[in-house]
């Protein structure tokens, strides 16, 4: 029945194939509710994990490849659900202010993936330092990262740009997202989460804000509304997370990191403005209307964006990207705890 | 030799075994053979909770062989009986062990819980083998007593999670004599001079125990069981080759240190 209906309905976008995409492995829900029925975007993976030209792509339901950075749109439309039908009125104002968020990191796990931001159809990979895969340490009594960590797509700190409230630059990413959720998710997961608030993060000089939020898929999602909820119903976890973003890189010898605001946390509103900043910074770079310097903006999705290509261009981009046969860097490290004192 | 034997009681005291590094395993007590096995509540499988920040357990968890907590006898220390188990130990080394390695470990100290009525003792150690073991020595702990009669886990460090509540660690040669109480209490155990109700005594090298069996009977009873699983269930080893004598020697050494150490300083805390 519900095939039928998106096939009468037009100018969704959606193809006719789009059920079928439901049943493909390595969907990726968005949904916001009990009702999963469509996959929006699939993962594709590449390459052995962990070793230096692991990727992961991402596909629309039509099997086209896009990017996560740029092709996946910010704000979850709330007039329709995944599957092209209306719905009836919003249940509430909340779910307009809903947003895809990218799932880098998974809780509790150590690899330092991320949006590749300079590659073609900006696939997830891990980072590399000093030649080798990023895991970062375990800083007691935490294990690897605290919350599910990613990003929002169609945002953009620009790093030529000074932040007013922190005085720095950005840090050249889209903006960060610390999910606190019960659900542990996956790197390439695409999820609704609501917005909670924003903690200005100085890292090593750069502003790099980071976002609280929870899955909107969260069993107790509905008693979350601003950042005081969070204090309210997981006590100590704002404090773990400051504790946390300050030491993370002190075993690597860097020094502690900083915060504007004097580590405090701005609630739902400031942060909702932040978002729509680092989203008008965002369209700017894929207009060509500032400098971009090494970002790719390939995009299949963005109208009127000098760096659109066609879905058959991204395929032939993603093809070319070849995968040696690099071994997977295993990480004795992963099993470190890090003591550092207070 | 590749014969099955029992690691509660065929395992020397001088060897600590892990018995897991973040499940709820234990070893079977009550099992012939004493396999580890995974604890079950309530006809489930169990799982220990994430108390935030810890995920799991925050250290490689185990057992010392060779030792029994007698529910029989009332600790004079904590005015509770033992909880019917091997001896508990917290191993606080950088490795995360694997379930059913057998380490050696360091005594560093003992913290006497009692859970839910019982006495439940926390052998505080670190792997001999850890790179950091050589500054791990004989320390004194001395905190508040706790006010409240149950005395949950705590992590070594000093938590600030948890700073309404402080726990009394006590000096290692305190810890070795309590180990070496439940050994006493194992040896009657596995000489049938104590009743263990329902605990499984057989073993296979324990000579003056009635419950020893010889290797074809152990054998016997494993191969009763369902077959092994196919995905790889070998316990790593460590390539080491265990030479009880040294370790002997290094123990009485030990010994003798801190009974040397405890004459000079005032008593231990209670």
């Amino acid at each position: 029945m519900r095939a039928l209906l998106s096939l009468l309905r037009t100018g969704s976008g959606w193809r006719v194939g789009a059920p079928a995409a439901a049943r493909l492995p390595q969907a990726t829900s968005a949904g916001s509710g009990p009702r999963r029925a469509m996959a929006l975007y699939r993962t594709e993976e590449r390459g052995q994990l962990h070793s230096q030209d692991y990727r992961i792509f991402f596909k629309n339901v039509a099997g086209h490849y896009i990017s996560p950075f740029h092709d996946i749109p910010l704000k979850v439309d709330s007039k329709k659900e995944e599957n092209g039908i209306p719905t009836k009125k919003a249940r509430n104002d909340e779910s307009e202010n809903l947003f895809n968020m990218v799932v880098e990191i998974p809780r509790w796990t150590n690899a330092k993936m991320e949006i590749a931001t300079q590659e073609p159809l900006n696939p997830i990979k891990q980072d590399v330092k000093d030649g080798k895969p990023r895991f970062t340490p375990n800083i007691f009594p935490y294990k690897g990262f605290i919350w599910n960590y990613g990003a929002l797509p169609q945002t953009w700190e620009d790093p030529h740009q000074k932040d007013k409230s922190t005085n720095c630059c950005g840090d050249n990413d889209p903006i960060d997202v610390c999910e606190i959720g019960s659900k542990v998710l996956s790197p390439g997961e695409v999820i609704h989460v609501k917005i909670l608030g924003i903690l200005a993060l100085i890292d090593e000089g750069e502003t790099d804000w980071k976002l609280i939020a929870i899955n909107a898929n969260d069993p107790e999602a509905s008693k979350f509304h601003d950042i005081d909820d969070v204090r309210k119903f997981k006590p100590g976890y704002l404090e773990a997370t400051i504790n946390w973003l300050t030491y993370y890189k002190v075993p690597e010898g860097k020094p502690e990191n900083k915060f504007a605001f004097n580590g405090e946390f701005k609630n739902k509103a400031f942060a909702l403005e932040v978002i729509k900043s680092t989203h008008e910074c965002w369209k700017a770079m894929l207009m060509k209307k500032c400098d971009r310097g090494a970002i790719n903006c390939t995009n299949v999705q963005v109208c009127g964006s000098p760096f659109h290509c066609t879905p058959e261009k991204a395929r032939s981009l993603v093809e070319s990207v070849l995968t040696s046969s690099s071994n997977k860097e295993s990480n004795i490290d992963d099993q470190v705890w890090h003591f550092l004192g207070k | 030799k590749g014969q099955y034997i029992s690691p509660f009681h065929d395992i020397p005291i001088y060897a600590d075994k892990v018995r897991y590094p973040c499940h709820l395993n234990m070893i079977a007590t009550k099992d012939p053979l004493n396999p580890i096995k995974q604890d079950v509540k309530k006809g489930k499988l169990r799982y220990v909770a994430n108390l935030f920040p810890y995920k799991g357990y925050i250290w490689n968890y185990g057992a010392i062989p060779q030792t029994w907590e007698d529910p029989g006898h009332s600790d004079k220390h904590t005015g509770c009986c033992g909880d019917n188990d091997p001896i508990d130990v917290c191993e606080i080394g950088s490795k995360v062990c694997a379930r059913g390695e057998i380490i050696r470990v360091k005594v560093l100290g003992i913290l006497a819980m009692i859970d839910e009525g019982e006495t439940d003792w926390k052998v505080i150690a670190i792997n001999v083998d850890d790179p950091d073991a050589s500054n791990y020595n004989v320390k004194w702990f001395s905190l508040e007593k706790c006010q409240q009669g149950c005395v949950p886990l705590r992590a070594l460090e000093e938590d600030p999670f948890f700073s309404h509540c402080k726990l009394e660690f006590l000096v290692t040669d305190f810890a070795v004599d309590i180990i070496k109480s439940t050994h006493d209490y194992w040896k009657a155990l596995v000489t049938k001079k104590t009743d263990g109700k329902g605990i499984s005594c057989m073993n296979t090298t324990v000579s003056e125990s009635p419950f020893k069996c010889d290797p074809d009977a152990a054998k016997a009873i494993v191969d009763a069981l369902p077959p092994p699983c196919e995905s790889a269930c070998t316990i790593p080893t460590d390539g080491k080759i265990y030479i009880p004598i040294m370790l002997y020697l290094w123990f009485l050494c030990l010994a003798y240190f801190t009974w040397h150490y405890v004459h000079q300083v005032h008593p231990c805390y209670i």
